[in-house]
């Protein structure tokens, strides 16, 4: 293993996982006073970001399977062990995470009410998140996926809008569904391989091994990809995500919400994929023809609607539609534009919600119709707004930019088809965008609102990263490609 | 009764003999809290009686086990007693109870338990059973000048009485098919029964009749919500654990002493599981008062048992062990909860009256939150490892339907746990509840502890209960 030689032995991912709980108990103990509760929290999350960075600098051209490995034992009774693992994908998206959580904690700087809780939820978020990632064990996967959704739950719930008990129990039953199906598959599943090879285990890499008649595998793999797609959101699975995305609090949880749908997207090519490649194979058309679906559909909601959180939340499943049609290609080109597409569409995404939060607190309204003129007001603000707007309809040179062309150009390669259909929704993309900008920043200001300030040096620093990584994925994505090449499972 | 059999009963010998002697001093010192702590005391020394007498091999006197399966549920039981008795100290003397009888009532029903966890025949069974739910009885209408805990104890008293009829005529039709009481030579004789085996499968319904009563499978279901809210909170904590678990381990003894013999009972308990588990969900989901939800949700808890025990395969048996472990301390912990935020003006029953308490009260609200999400399965919680063992229990044996239903009610059983975890952190002014004692923290954490150990590091306790099963 070539990271071992750069990189000094420690367990490095339970690190990852264990520096932000830690974090988040020292914010409980110290929920007295609020400013030392936001510098540790800022210190946790630039702490794990900066580990974040270290692995990949030192391990992105690791050769093998795994660049980094820890397997313990855990439950020997039924074969359950506690084994992580990083690879070229779970790097970009631990990276990922590590790194909007900063953004995350930033913008929860002038949050009021119960920050010290606020934050701690934060960062039981994040080790959360940074375990789903890095689990190659069906149970410790399942316990992280499922731990994840607690302090979403709470951080919806508590924080939240108008609605928020009723989104975020909702938010916290539909996605329970779905994992509830994936336990009974993965129950079966370890059953089937028992009795096949005589040991009972829960480990990735051993029940890769199973062999399954084609009827249990599609059953097997229903269950798998019912979690996955109620969490991505896949089409009809999707109705819980906008009104989660709208409720969920505007200072720092949103954009990782994001990261939530990035975990179904995960679940999908690290486990439903490899462990049923038959099913797979056979699935592929369904799922490309449901990935257009959604491209089209949430591209339609996005434009009907008036509230500026809720048509980031259609785009989001609408540019999730684009990442599931370039898995669903099934070809190395489209596939790295997928990976790489979410990746920047997260930072993209983040940013927006992140610009839409500060709006919100200046004027105090999220809807298209009272909003207006804000370029008059406070041009900075706009300027960063029309940025990350354009980055996300996919302009040339920056970041989602890619990602897109890749997932195109890899999908016309193996079905034309399905890339002529696609680029219709990049029209509607552009079209509710450019609506989107066009009533925040232009038109008539309302005649009743008081003068805007523009951006502070607390925002400054929470976009200006976000526009140089935009900038820099946009010209030079090739730094993230090449961890992927050498990951399992891809085509 | 040899010396051999007297050392195996020691654990219960302790704890009737203690049980007598408190009810004698009580009659002349009405002090409550040195009687209370000798109770504590009692139930600690038969916990650790239970713990260091060798395991011995023999029946005792033919009627109950001595082996390590029915050591392990007398602890577990002592300790029960223990931990409701440190929970009641306050909640006993501000009520003014009798505290002799009482404590008395509280080891009596103990002993009964542990006696249950064991029984080997079924007289045995009957006589245990008996025993605590006579003293049960009294303990559900302790609070006199209570208007529902009167009503609760008058349901549970007819209809527990009903119950004892079925169980003593199903033993009689057993015993009139079979010729023995001794439970493994009773479930053989079943298949050899002949003309006689009609009415021994008769028999052997109105006895799972009888114990569905304690457990409440539906659709012997009907005393327990009203029951759950008569009771003094630190009573309701005892049916819910103990008297539920003791008949729960008795049906493993029952079933698990004879596999295969019980073929014709399978469809039966398979309807039962299934009626139970969704009447549960669907009454518990509306339910607007604590213990009324967490009455309806021990049906589903109970149905989730039958589900693992349907197979009458060692792992189910030891997975049904392991669940009511974690299923006894998230209960304790839960209605701990309860009762340490009681005071004179009652029990916060009422979910209104927990709003935003979570705040107020962060401790008790985060011990109430991680009991409430190990009984609906959340994972890091014993729930979760216990649901995990249960079903994968189920599916291996071939019990997928049912399996797929079990989950579907845990589902749903999130549902109602969650909403009670939203109130605790919405944002009303909380009410002004009792702060709590030290030793109902020390309760309370013992209890978080246990569930969140379980959930973490299962291991050394799932290989126990593994051992433990026959």
């Amino acid at each position: 293993m070539t990271a071992a030689t750069t990189l000094p032995q420690f367990p490095w991912l339970s690190l990852l996982i264990g520096l932000p709980l830690a974090g988040a108990l020292l914010c409980l103990l110290h929920r007295r006073s609020r400013q030392e509760c936001r510098w540790l929290a800022l210190a946790t999350t630039l702490a794990t970001l900066a580990i974040c960075i270290g692995l990949f600098v030192a391990c992105r051209h690791g050769d093998g399977p795994w660049l980094l490995r820890e397997d313990a034992a855990w439950i020997p009774r039924f074969g359950i062990r506690y084994t992580l693992g990083l690879d070229g994908l779970s790097l970009l998206l631990t990276l990922l995470t590590a790194g909007l959580h900063v953004v995350a904690v930033l913008l929860a700087w002038p949050e009021q009410r119960r920050l010290p809780q606020f934050l701690a939820l934060l960062l039981v978020l994040e080790s959360g998140l940074m375990g789903v990632f890095l689990a190659v064990d069906l149970v410790l996967f399942y316990l992280f996926w499922e731990v994840m959704l607690l302090p979403m739950l709470f951080l919806i719930g508590i924080w939240g809008g108008e609605n928020r008990r009723r989104a975020a129990v909702r938010f916290f039953l539909y996605t329970l569904a779905g994992s509830l199906a994936m336990l009974v598959a993965m129950i079966a599943l370890y059953l089937l391989h028992g009795a096949q090879s005589g040991s009972y285990s829960f480990a990735l890499a051993d029940l890769l091994q199973t062999r399954l008649p084609l009827t249990q595998e599609y059953l097997l793999f229903g269950g798998f990809m019912l979690a996955f797609a109620i969490k991505a959101p896949l089409v009809p699975f999707h109705t819980w995500q906008p009104d989660a995305l709208s409720e969920a609090p505007a200072n720092g949880a949103v954009d990782v919400t994001g990261l939530l749908l990035k975990t179904g997207i995960y679940g999908m090519i690290r486990f439903a994929f490899p462990l049923f490649p038959n099913a797979t194979r056979d699935a592929l058309p369904l799922l490309a023809a449901l990935a257009l679906v959604g491209l089209f559909h949430a591209a339609w909601s996005a434009y009907r609607q008036d509230d500026v959180k809720r048509i980031l939340a259609y785009s989001s499943i609408s540019h999730l539609g684009l990442v599931l049609l370039g898995l669903a290609a099934w070809n190395t080109t489209a596939w790295q534009g997928s990976v790489l597409l979410m990746v920047t569409h997260g930072i993209v995404t983040g940013a927006l919600f992140a610009v839409v939060a500060m709006l919100r607190s200046r004027t105090g309204t999220r809807n298209l119709n009272e909003l207006g003129g804000l370029w008059g007001a406070a041009p900075q603000l706009s300027a960063c707004f029309l940025f990350f707007a354009l980055a996300s309809l996919g302009l040339p040179g920056l970041a989602n930019f890619a990602g897109e062309i890749l997932v195109l150009l890899g999908t016309f390669r193996s079905q034309p088809l399905w890339a002529l259909l696609a680029l219709p929704g990049l029209v509607f993309t552009a079209a509710y965008l450019l609506r989107l900008v066009q009533g925040t920043l232009w038109g008539p200001a309302p005649a009743a609102r008081a003068a805007i300030p523009d951006l502070t040096v607390r925002e400054w620093l929470v976009l200006l990263p976000l526009i140089v990584l935009t900038v820099w994925l946009g010209l030079a994505p090739a730094p993230l490609l090449a961890p992927l090449a050498a990951v399992g499972g891809l085509p | 009764m040899t010396m051999l059999d007297l050392l195996a009963l020691a654990p219960v010998l302790v704890l009737v003999m203690g049980a007598s002697t408190l009810l004698m001093v009580g009659a002349w010192h009405h002090e409550p809290r040195p009687l209370i702590a000798g109770g504590i005391a009692v139930a600690l020394v038969a916990a650790a009686t239970a713990g260091m007498t060798p395991p011995g091999g023999a029946e005792i006197a033919g009627l109950f086990s001595s082996a390590p399966f029915a050591r392990y549920f007398a602890i577990l039981w002592a300790l029960t007693a223990a931990l409701i008795l440190m929970l009641s100290l306050r909640y006993a003397g501000e009520r003014a109870f009798a505290a002799g009888e009482y404590v008395a009532l509280i080891l009596f029903s103990a002993a009964g338990m542990a006696l249950l966890s064991g029984a080997t025949s079924l007289v045995g069974l009957f006589l245990s059973l008996e025993s605590f739910t006579l003293a049960l009885y009294i303990l559900v209408s302790f609070h006199r000048n209570s208007d529902i805990g009167a009503e609760a104890g008058l349901k549970y008293l007819v209809l527990g009485a009903v119950a004892t009829g079925f169980m003593a005529f199903g033993i009689a039709l057993i015993y009139a098919a079979s010729g023995t009481f001794h439970l493994p030579e009773a479930l053989a004789g079943l298949q050899t029964g002949g003309q006689l085996r009609p009415w021994g499968l008769l028999g052997w319904g109105l006895l799972l009749v009888a114990l569905g009563f304690k457990i409440s499978l539906v659709p012997f279901h009907l005393w327990t919500p009203d029951v759950y809210q008569g009771a003094p909170a630190p009573v309701t904590a005892l049916l819910a654990t103990g008297s539920k678990g003791a008949v729960g381990a008795a049906l493993v003894m029952v079933l698990g002493s004879a596999a295969g013999a019980w073929q014709e009972l399978v469809p039966l308990l398979w309807l039962l599981a299934l009626a139970t588990m969704l009447v549960g969900s669907l009454c518990a989901l509306p339910q607007e008062n604590l213990k009324r939800l967490l009455a309806y949700s021990s049906l589903v808890h109970m149905g989730y048992l039958l589900t693992a025990l349907l197979p009458g395969s060692p792992e189910g048996y030891g997975a049904v062990v392991f669940y009511l472990t974690v299923y006894a301390v998230a209960s304790l912990g839960a209605f701990g909860v309860l009762t340490s935020l009681s005071d004179p003006r009652g029990e916060p029953q009422d979910l209104a009256a927990w709003r935003g308490l979570g705040y107020r009260y962060p401790l008790r609200a985060l011990v109430l939150t991680a009991c409430l999400l190990s009984l609906a399965g959340m994972p890091l919680t014993g729930g979760f490892i216990g649901k995990f063992a249960l079903f994968s229990a189920a599916i291996k044996g071939g019990f997928t339907g049912l399996a797929v239903i079990a989950i579907f009610a845990s589902l749903i059983s999130f549902a109602y746990y969650l909403r009670v975890v939203m109130v605790l952190y919405s944002s009303d002014d909380p009410r002004e509840l009792h702060s709590g004692t030290p030793l109902e923290h020390a309760v309370l954490l013992v209890c978080v502890t246990a569930v969140l150990l379980t959930g973490l590091y299962p291991g050394p306790l799932l290989d126990l209960t593994a051992a433990l099963v026959p």
